[in-house]
């Protein structure tokens, strides 16, 4: 197992007439031996580039990528002692179970040919070889629950079995560093869930070096020992998920982690008060006057009656019943507001009913203006 | 859809009448083997018809065609059926391995050029075969390759512009993170190109194999021009002995017999491969 460290990586690609694109910006990142570590963010932040440049798959325009403390960026794939585990799972069609979990192994082994090892005497140790690739297989598919299926193809087999046999072909071989990209998102949501538990638990027992890519805040913040919340290629917190949830280092991270999305509004906080779009809170805060966004999580907000003072007045949009809590879209003089209340306290809320919103001065967080303005 | 017995009727009818089409010249060619070679000098002629059945069916002729193959008896026959087997076997194999890498690297590698060459190569099609002949002649002549296989066998390991097409169009379908799989596993592209895209590539090679055979099997030309000695003719050119200088249609029957005898392998392998075939003809055609 190792350690993954980026220094000020990234990936440029030059397009016809001189145009170039900046998928990737001066990302830092150590990553300890042993952890689990997520890259999350929409779509087109960056993440699956950055995993693709640590597996080898891409090339690293600028900066420095090193395992265990050697810079590889010039090590091709296959050397870097890396397993990667595709969104479409990449399982060789013409090959069976036993043989696609198998294959990194035999591709590595000192004696490839039959005919060569036998014309060289080396017989024996290459049929030694072999019964130590079928132990290492029969380990794995163990592991996995693979063994009953070890002679299918994978179009026999299920969305969650080739998933199973895809991870199993990389911890056959035991690589230095894991490497998953979106490995569950061809998965039904139930079988996510069953997998996301798993992946965790075969973790803990291989102590494995892993970068998992997802766009799933959810999959990432259960999964992660260090959450990477990544956007247009930057990073733009690197902490534990709890950290990412309860201090968001921009106002960007904090949109993205949680659901439901924190409320955030652009106002002016003076005197003790935000105020935004002609209403205004009482807040206690030692920040300076200045103008800023207020984010407040839905589960933080309070209802009061309509009409209590110092409170926003609002009506309520739309009423989601989840069983134990229930969510509630309010339509406020700051524009849509989102509210998580426990399911009794909400018991009564009716669509088109006036409250007023109130919030916890202790769980409010300021951001400086703009998309990724930082956490004041 | 159910059709009724009417459009039935008339689709049988259109579709026995095109496999008589189809049919007739084998079957003329079968006929014509086994009779005798006044009547089937007479058949050829059209001075009389021919039956249906011939009424004493002439088997020795099959013997005597073989015998009287070249110049040695049964010999002749060894060595032209030798040489089309050595060639058409080269031939096959060099194309199938050399189109096959070169439609993975025009479908899977980037490098500067790429597209610009691939139409060069589309357009090595549009070159008529005749344009060609005169020089390539004189090139091989130069290399010292007239009456040796060589210039038979050697281009066929160059690719084939038309399966390299093929090739490139199956490849370019199979998932890239395949191949990007096989990377991290530790293969390199030759490599790659072996063990995972050539055995995914099954239905392409499968029609690249079987036209090749049948192309080069019964390939007049290319021997005709380069293979002058009669031991190192093929079966092909060798039915020509059957016609002498002055067009005479003595041994009629004799080289519809030969015929016969040389189309067999071709038929015999259009059936064995024609599952995998199809196949392959349906995916080109679903998937495009």
């Amino acid at each position: 197992m190792a350690n993954v460290t980026l220094t000020k990586v990234g990936k440029v690609y030059e397009g016809e007439h001189g145009s170039s694109f900046r998928a990737v910006d001066a990302v830092d990142l150590a990553i300890n031996d042993g952890e689990f570590c997520v890259l999350v963010g929409p779509s087109g932040c960056g993440k699956s580039t950055t995993l693709r440049m640590i597996a080898g798959l891409e090339e690293i325009s600028e900066g420095d990528l090193a395992i265990d403390g050697a810079r590889v960026n010039d090590v091709p794939a296959k050397d870097r002692d890396i397993a990667f585990v595709f969104q479409n799972y990449a399982l060789y069609p013409h090959l069976t179970v036993a043989e696609n979990i198998a294959f990194g192994l035999e591709t590595r082994r000192a004696h490839r040919s039959a005919l060569v090892a036998a014309l060289t005497g080396a017989g024996a140790a290459r049929s030694e070889e072999t019964s130590a690739i079928r132990a290492r297989v029969a380990e794995v598919s163990k592991t996995l629950g693979l063994d009953a299926l070890l002679s299918r193809f994978p179009r026999e087999l299920s969305g969650g079995q080739r998933q199973r046999v895809a991870v199993g072909r990389a911890i056959a071989r035991d690589p230095k560093v894991f490497l998953f990209d979106e490995p569950l998102s061809n998965l039904d949501a139930r079988l996510r869930i069953e997998t996301r538990t798993e992946l965790r638990m075969l973790h803990r027992r291989l102590k494995a070096t892993i970068v998992y890519v997802t766009h799933d805040q959810e999959e990432a913040m259960t999964l992660a020992d260090r959450l990477v919340v990544m956007h247009q290629g930057k990073v733009q917190q690197n902490a534990s998920a709890q950290e990412c949830y309860e201090r968001p280092a921009n106002r960007f991270v904090a949109g993205f982690i949680g659901t439901p999305p924190m409320n955030i509004v652009d106002g002016r906080l003076e005197n003790g008060a935000f105020t935004a779009k002609g209403a205004s809170v009482a807040i206690a805060t030692h920040i300076p006057a200045q103008a800023c966004a207020l984010g407040f999580r839905p589960d933080r907000v309070r209802l009061t009656a309509a009409g209590t003072t110092g409170a926003i007045p609002a009506t309520i949009a739309a009423v989601e019943r989840l069983g134990d809590r229930t969510d509630l879209a309010l339509d406020s003089a700051w524009g849509r507001l989102i509210a998580r209340l426990d399911a009794d306290l909400a018991a009564n809320a009716r669509e088109g009913d006036a409250v007023g919103v109130t919030l916890d001065a202790a769980h409010a967080h300021f951001f400086k203006p703009g998309e990724c303005g930082a956490r004041i | 859809m159910k059709r009724s017995p009417l459009a039935n009727a008339i689709l049988w009818f259109v579709l026995i009448m095109g496999t008589a089409a189809f049919i007739f010249p084998l079957w003329w060619m079968a006929v014509v083997s086994l009779e005798t070679p006044q009547r089937a000098e007479a058949a050829i002629t059209g001075s009389a018809g021919i039956a249906l059945f011939p009424p004493s069916p002439q088997l020795a002729n099959y013997a005597d065609a073989v015998r009287e193959t070249g110049s040695v008896p049964w010999m002749g026959f060894v060595d032209a059926l030798a040489n089309s087997i050595v060639v058409t076997v080269l031939v096959v194999l060099g194309t199938v391995l050399s189109s096959s890498a070169v439609g993975y690297a025009f479908a899977r590698l980037r490098f500067r050029g790429r597209n610009p060459l691939f139409l060069v190569m589309l357009g090595t099609m549009m070159l008529p075969g005749q344009v060609t002949m005169i020089p390539l002649f004189l090139l091989f002549r130069q290399f010292g390759w007239i009456d040796t296989i060589m210039p038979l066998v050697v281009p066929a390991f160059f690719g084939n512009a038309f399966f390299i097409f093929m090739y490139r169009q199956f490849i370019a379908q199979i998932p890239e993170s395949l191949v990007e799989a096989a990377r991290v596993d530790g293969l390199g592209h030759a490599a790659i190109w072996w063990r995972i895209i050539l055995p995914l590539c099954r239905p392409v090679t499968a029609i690249c194999a079987v036209f090749t055979f049948i192309g080069t099997w019964n390939d007049f030309l290319g021997p005709l021009i380069y293979l002058h000695s009669d031991e190192s003719t093929t079966l092909a050119v060798a039915l020509n002995g059957f016609k002498n200088q002055y067009g005479g249609l003595e041994d009629v029957h004799l080289l519809m017999a030969l015929s016969v005898l040389t189309m067999i392998p071709c038929i015999v392998l259009f059936i064995a491969a024609q599952k995998t075939f199809v196949e392959g003809l349906a995916r080109g055609a679903v998937k495009g």
